[in-house]
C-alpha cells in the first residue's frame, strides 16, 4: 500500500468512527431518559460529527478534491459499504440507554488516547484539528463520568450498567484495531504509534471505572477481560474491512433525509 | 433529582443573568448538563449553577410596601408630579 493511500485509510477509520458515533449519540434527541440529558448527549454527538467533518476534509485533500460541503457529504454518506473503515462498536445498535452510556464512556476514554497519538502529527492540519478536539473531549468524558458516578452507586442502575458492559465488551477490542494503512501513517509521522497499543491503557481504564461493580479483570498479559471478551485479541477480528449487520440499517437512517432529494441544496 | 437555577455571564461588563433551570442528580451533573444545555453556543463565558433550595426566598408581600415610594426613584418625575398637583390644587 502506498504511503498516501495508507495515510488516507488511517484517517478514514478515524473519521468513520467519529461520524457513526456522532450519529448514534444524536439519535437520542427527544428520547433520552430526561430532557437535560437528551440535549446534552445530542450536543456531544454534534461535536463528534464536527470532528468527522474535519477529518473527512483531510481525506478529500489527500484525494486532491476540494472539500466542499457536497464533497464531504458524498464521502460521508455515499460510499459503498465496503469502503467504510468504522469499527463495529460504533456500528452497533444498542439495546437501550445503559448500553449507549457505557459505549459513550468507553468511546470517549479511547478518544482521549487516540487524539493524544496524533497531537504532534507531522500533518499540520491534523495537529490543529487535534487541539480543538481535545478541548471538547475532556468534557465528553466528564459528562459520562458524572452520570456513571451517580448510577454505579445505585443498585438497580449498577446492575443495568453491568449487563450493558457485558453485552458490548466483545466489541471493545475492535475499537483499537488498526487498518492495513496505519503502518504508512506511522512511518510518515502522521500518528505516533499503533492504535492497538491503546488497548491496554483502555482496558485498564475500563477496569478502574467498572470493576468494583462489574467484576471485570485483566488476564496475565494485562488484557481487559470479562466473560464476554475472554479469548479475543486486538487483532483477530478484522472488523474495519467488513461491515457488521448493524451497518446497513444505521446507514439507511442516516441517509433517510438525503435520499428524499439527493440534489437538494441546503 | 434537584432543580438548579442557571446563570450565565457574557464576556465583558455584563453581570450574571438568570437563563433558566434544569434538573440534575448531582452538582457535577448540573454543571455538565448546564454546559450543554445553556452555553453550547458560547452564550457566555462564565457559568453558575445554584441549587434552587439554596436560594433564600422572601415571603410574598415582603417587597410590596415599597411599591409606592416615588421619592426613592432617581428621575424625580413622580415627585415633581406630586408637587405640581399640590400647587394647583384649590386652597
Amino acid at each position: 500500500m502506498s504511503d498516501r493511500s495508507g495515510i488516507r485509510e488511517f484517517l478514514l477509520a478515524f473519521a468513520d468512527d467519529e461520524h457513526l458515533m456522532g450519529q448514534q449519540h444524536t439519535e437520542w434527541i427527544g428520547v433520552a431518559p430526561f430532557l437535560e440529558e437528551d440535549l446534552a448527549f445530542s450536543s456531544i454527538g454534534q461535536d463528534e460529527l464536527g470532528h468527522a467533518a474535519l477529518l473527512y476534509e483531510l481525506v478529500l485533500e489527500l484525494d486532491g478534491i476540494e472539500p466542499t460541503d457536497a464533497a464531504v457529504d458524498q464521502l460521508a454518506f455515499r460510499r459503498s459499504s465496503r469502503d467504510y473503515r468504522s469499527c463495529h462498536l460504533v456500528e452497533y445498535t444498542t439495546g437501550g440507554w445503559a448500553e449507549a452510556l457505557v459505549r459513550h464512556w468507553i468511546y470517549d476514554t479511547f478518544e482521549e488516547l487516540r487524539w493524544e497519538q496524533v497531537s504532534d502529527s507531522a500533518m499540520p492540519r491534523l495537529a490543529s484539528i487535534t487541539r480543538r478536539a481535545r478541548r471538547e473531549e475532556a468534557f465528553h468524558r466528564r459528562h459520562a463520568d458524572a452520570l456513571l458516578d451517580k448510577l454505579l452507586a445505585a443498585p438497580e442502575a449498577r446492575s443495568r450498567i453491568t449487563d450493558a458492559l457485558q453485552t458490548i465488551a466483545h466489541l471493545v477490542p475492535g475499537l483499537c484495531e488498526a487498518t492495513a494503512g496505519e503502518a504508512s501513517a506511522i512511518a510518515a509521522g502522521v500518528t505516533a504509534g499503533p492504535t492497538a497499543k491503546l488497548f491496554e491503557p483502555l482496558a485498564r481504564a475500563i477496569e478502574e471505572r467498572f470493576s468494583p461493580s462489574v467484576g471485570v479483570g485483566t488476564d496475565e498479559t494485562g488484557r481487559f477481560v470479562t466473560s464476554a471478551t475472554a479469548g479475543l485479541t486486538t487483532t483477530d477480528q478484522d472488523q474495519r474491512t467488513r461491515r457488521s449487520d448493524w451497518f446497513e440499517p444505521l446507514m439507511a437512517r442516516m441517509r433517510e433525509v438525503l435520499d428524499y432529494d439527493p440534489a437538494a441544496v441546503w | 433529582m434537584d432543580v438548579y437555577e442557571v446563570f450565565v455571564k457574557k464576556d465583558g461588563r455584563d453581570e450574571f443573568r438568570h437563563v433558566g433551570a434544569l434538573e440534575a442528580a448531582t452538582d457535577e451533573l448540573a454543571l455538565v448538563l448546564a454546559r450543554e444545555g445553556y452555553v453550547r453556543r458560547a452564550e457566555g463565558d462564565r457559568l453558575w449553577v445554584v441549587r434552587r433550595d439554596h436560594v433564600i426566598v422572601a415571603d410574598d408581600g415582603f417587597v410590596a410596601p415599597n411599591a409606592d415610594k416615588p421619592h426613592r426613584h432617581h428621575d424625580g418625575a413622580a415627585v415633581a408630579a406630586r408637587r405640581r398637583a399640590a400647587r394647583e390644587a384649590p386652597e
